[in-house]
């Protein structure tokens, strides 16, 4: 029994040292932010480069580092060069989480840039605490207008108009375009796919038929039957594709073979709408001409605009091999303001900085975008916006009806408004001269 | 101190190590947290491979499964039902046990490859299974938060000592449970069934009650490390639970020893090591993204190779045979 209780003693001592050891240790305090030296500012990205979504977004890192090869070829920002991290998330929310926990512990990352998706960065975000730890969290490439929310995301900035938004404007577009007839939804089932829906509520537009499938779910067999089903509703039923390219190709292949293209009035969703990446995926050029798309950019193909010509040249010299489209347009689009931010942020580069900067001189930052970037010190909501178009068989989006319509709006109850917006012009041979 | 029984040495080693584990914690960065919380999660997943394969000779492919319905039981715990995380993980626990004993109910005649096909039919069906139930949140999943730490420990108290802590704790304590049970009468049943069964049954054992057991218990830890893992990664879906990690499962058993409960940790950390090992080959080699994707896998395959051809009773049995 002694020797129990001796034992018990010991076991209490060193529980009680072991505590008090903890208690007592404290941690060295962080000196700098991570990611910044004199010579270069580190950034990360976690996306898919692999797997079906990689096929269709694939193409974005590259061109964000292509804009970056850029600015490092011609001074840097504030002398110091940007150097990218990229991570392939798989677009797969649990690797998403893995990804962006070693990018900001293993890789420290300065801020993270165009994270992709919505279900996996809202996991990633919690995941590798993002909040806690300050990390910002730049030009997100989803539209879930639930990442402009910032007590839930306070490091977050959004660029892509929320798809509430999109939906509300293509409720407007449908009803003044497409008056007496049905209209379908086919969406993605999570906060992708359910903000559109919200969306088309708050646009007070009845969908006929509305269907949500769980990501990755769609087969060609599937689509064959969804197709099949809604054929049965009457006259030319207009039918929203609400989802990743990869499935919107998947579902106009499916109504290419069983021969209902010329059933529906098809609209894309901006998600899933490149049109090169749904040519590149086997879509028939004569399928996509008439497909009706929305976009807040200048059309990738459009070479009068100054960004798009700009961003072409970049991409030949910097991103060889890899053809421009809108994907590439919107990647480079996201590095331009990238770098206006970190330039904004000033020689003294710090998280806290760049996030302030962002909020206070990023509506003003230069853009190829056609509506306005609305940050501020109590809003995180970049683009709020769209124009409707036509998709020939080039792939080019043309406006319909042939003049440029574009309407800004919110991604709640507030009105759709024509918007009279001009955007900057574009700095001198691409490179932003702002602070 | 000489009059020790080998429970109470059993007991004191884990206190032991506990102690070892809080020390070293405090000492490093929080990458390494990040990693330990797996390597605790992992070994624990090990063990309960170890105590259904190692010892009750009961093949399974399907460890993935029992992970996820542990994951799942415990995410909606702490998001439907706002439960306290650490009553989450004990709901994992025994929902993935109660799971694992009707299963176990339904598979206790099948043996070998049976045992092993059914296992791996229900590994790949399973986690789909999260996308029929809207509850279950499809692909997108459930959410599994356990909160920030609590506020006395201090400002530098990081999220990932947090998960450290939580992660080696239930590690440690559910290993020593098993541990005991192992060095018990049940431990030695369950191998008497591994070695033969029918000597087994002759000598009085119920062995189709003893192999429920066994697979119930082991299905319950592994709920307890499916708990863990979601705890990690802040959510469960299921692309959290592929069939390549029952395989990666079984490689750590199989490479540590799978007889042994002994060499549990050292698998965990190989298991963590190979994605980072494989990382720095693909940033140091280059490759294309199909290599980087397939890496990890592959070398799981070698490993797996190698030990059963070289070491197949675990490298502790090499060592010794090299000692003679």
């Amino acid at each position: 029994m002694i020797r129990n209780n001796r034992m018990k003693r010991y076991s209490i001592v060193s529980a009680v040292v072991a505590a008090g050891a903890m208690v007592l240790s404290t941690l060295p305090a962080q000196a700098a932010d991570p990611g910044v030296t004199a010579t270069e500012i580190k950034l990360g990205v976690s996306t898919p480069l692999t797997g079906s979504a990689g096929l269709a977004y694939g193409k974005v890192p590259g061109a964000m580092k292509a804009y970056f090869d850029f600015i490092n070829a011609n001074g840097g920002v504030n002398g110091r060069k940007i150097k990218l991290v990229v991570r392939d998330d798989k677009y797969l929310p649990t690797l998403a989480a893995t990804q962006t926990t070693n990018l900001v512990l293993k890789d420290n990352v300065f801020a993270l840039v165009g994270a992709l998706g919505t279900a996996t960065h809202s996991k990633a975000y919690t995941a590798a605490s993002l909040a806690s730890k300050n990390v910002p969290d730049l030009f997100v490439n989803t539209g879930f207008s639930g990442f402009g929310n910032t007590t839930k995301y306070p490091t977050t900035f959004t660029v892509l108009p929320s798809y509430a938004m999109e939906a509300k404007i293509m409720s407007k577009f449908i009803t003044e375009n497409f008056k007496g007839q049905a209209v379908a939804l086919i969406a993605q089932d999570d906060e992708f796919g359910v903000d559109g829906v919200n969306g088309f509520a708050a646009g007070k537009l009845t969908l006929a038929n509305k269907t949500l499938y769980p990501t990755s779910s769609i087969t060609d067999a599937r689509a064959k039957a969804l197709l099949t089903g809604l054929s049965a509703i009457p006259g030319k039923p207009v039918l929203v594709l609400f989802g990743t390219t990869d499935v919107t190709a998947l579902i106009l292949k499916a109504a290419e073979s069983l021969d209902l293209v010329g059933k529906f009035t098809w609209i894309a969703g901006s998600v899933g709408g490149d049109a090169n990446t749904l040519l590149a995926l086997g879509v028939k050029p004569a399928t996509i001409t008439g497909v009706l798309a929305a976009s807040f950019f200048p059309d990738a193909k459009d070479s009068s605009d100054e960004y798009v010509s700009q961003f072409m040249k970049i991409n030949e010299k910097y991103n060889k091999g890899v053809s421009f489209d809108n994907t590439v347009l919107q990647g480079m689009n996201s590095a331009m303001l990238t770098v206006q931010a970190l330039r904004a942020a000033g020689k003294n580069l710090t998280r806290t900085g760049l996030i302030e900067a962002v909020q206070n001189k990023g509506s003003k930052f230069a853009s190829a975008g056609l509506v306005p970037l609305n940050y501020s010190a109590t809003s995180h909501i970049g683009y709020n916006g769209y124009w409707f178009g036509q998709l020939n068989a080039k792939g080019e989006l043309k406006p319909f009806g042939g003049t440029l319509a574009i309407f800004t709006t919110d991604s709640a109850a507030g009105a759709i408004e024509a918007s009279t917006y001009t955007r900057p012009a574009l700095p001198k041979n691409g490179i932003p001269t702002n602070s | 101190m000489l009059n020790l029984t080998s429970n109470k040495k059993r007991l004191l080693l884990f206190i032991l190590l506990g102690w070892v584990l809080l020390l070293v914690g405090d000492r490093v960065g929080e990458l390494r947290q990040y990693q330990g919380s797996f390597v605790a999660m992992y070994s624990l997943a090990i063990a309960s491979i170890i105590l259904l394969t190692g010892y009750s000779g009961q093949l399974s492919l399907g460890h993935s499964a029992l992970m996820a319905v542990g994951a799942y039981a415990g995410a909606l715990s702490i998001n439907n039902a706002h439960l306290h995380p650490v009553i989450a993980l004990i709901i994992a626990t025994l929902t993935a046990g109660v799971f694992g004993l009707i299963l176990g109910v339904a598979v206790a005649r099948l043996t070998g490859p049976y045992l092993a096909g059914t296992t791996l039919a229900l590994a790949v069906s399973l986690p789909t299974l999260a996308n029929q139930f809207p509850i279950l949140g499809g692909e997108q999943g459930v959410v599994f938060d356990v909160g920030t730490p609590p506020v006395r420990f201090g400002e530098g108290f990081s999220q990932y000592k947090w998960f450290f802590w939580i992660s080696s704790l239930a590690a440690l304590i559910m290993i020593w449970m098993i541990s005991n049970l192992l060095n018990s009468r049940y431990g030695r049943t369950f191998r008497a069934i591994r070695d033969n069964q029918i000597s087994a049954a002759l000598a009085g054992i119920n062995t189709g009650r003893v192999k429920v057991i066994a697979f119930a218990v082991s299905s319950g830890v592994a709920g307890l490390a499916g708990g863990l893992l979601v705890m990690l990664i802040s959510g469960v879906s299921p692309s959290a639970f592929p069939l390549s990690l029952s395989f990666s499962l079984l490689t750590g058993a199989v490479v540590t020893g799978v007889y042994n409960l002994k060499g549990v940790m050292l698998g965990g950390l190989v298991l963590v090591a190979i994605p980072e090992i494989a990382d720095s080959l693909t940033t140091r080699i280059g490759g294309s993204e199909g290599f980087t994707a397939t890496l990890p896998g592959f070398l799981v395959s070698a490993l797996l190779i190698l030990a059963v051809l070289f070491a197949p009773n675990g490298p502790g049995h090499l060592i010794k045979r090299k000692k003679r």
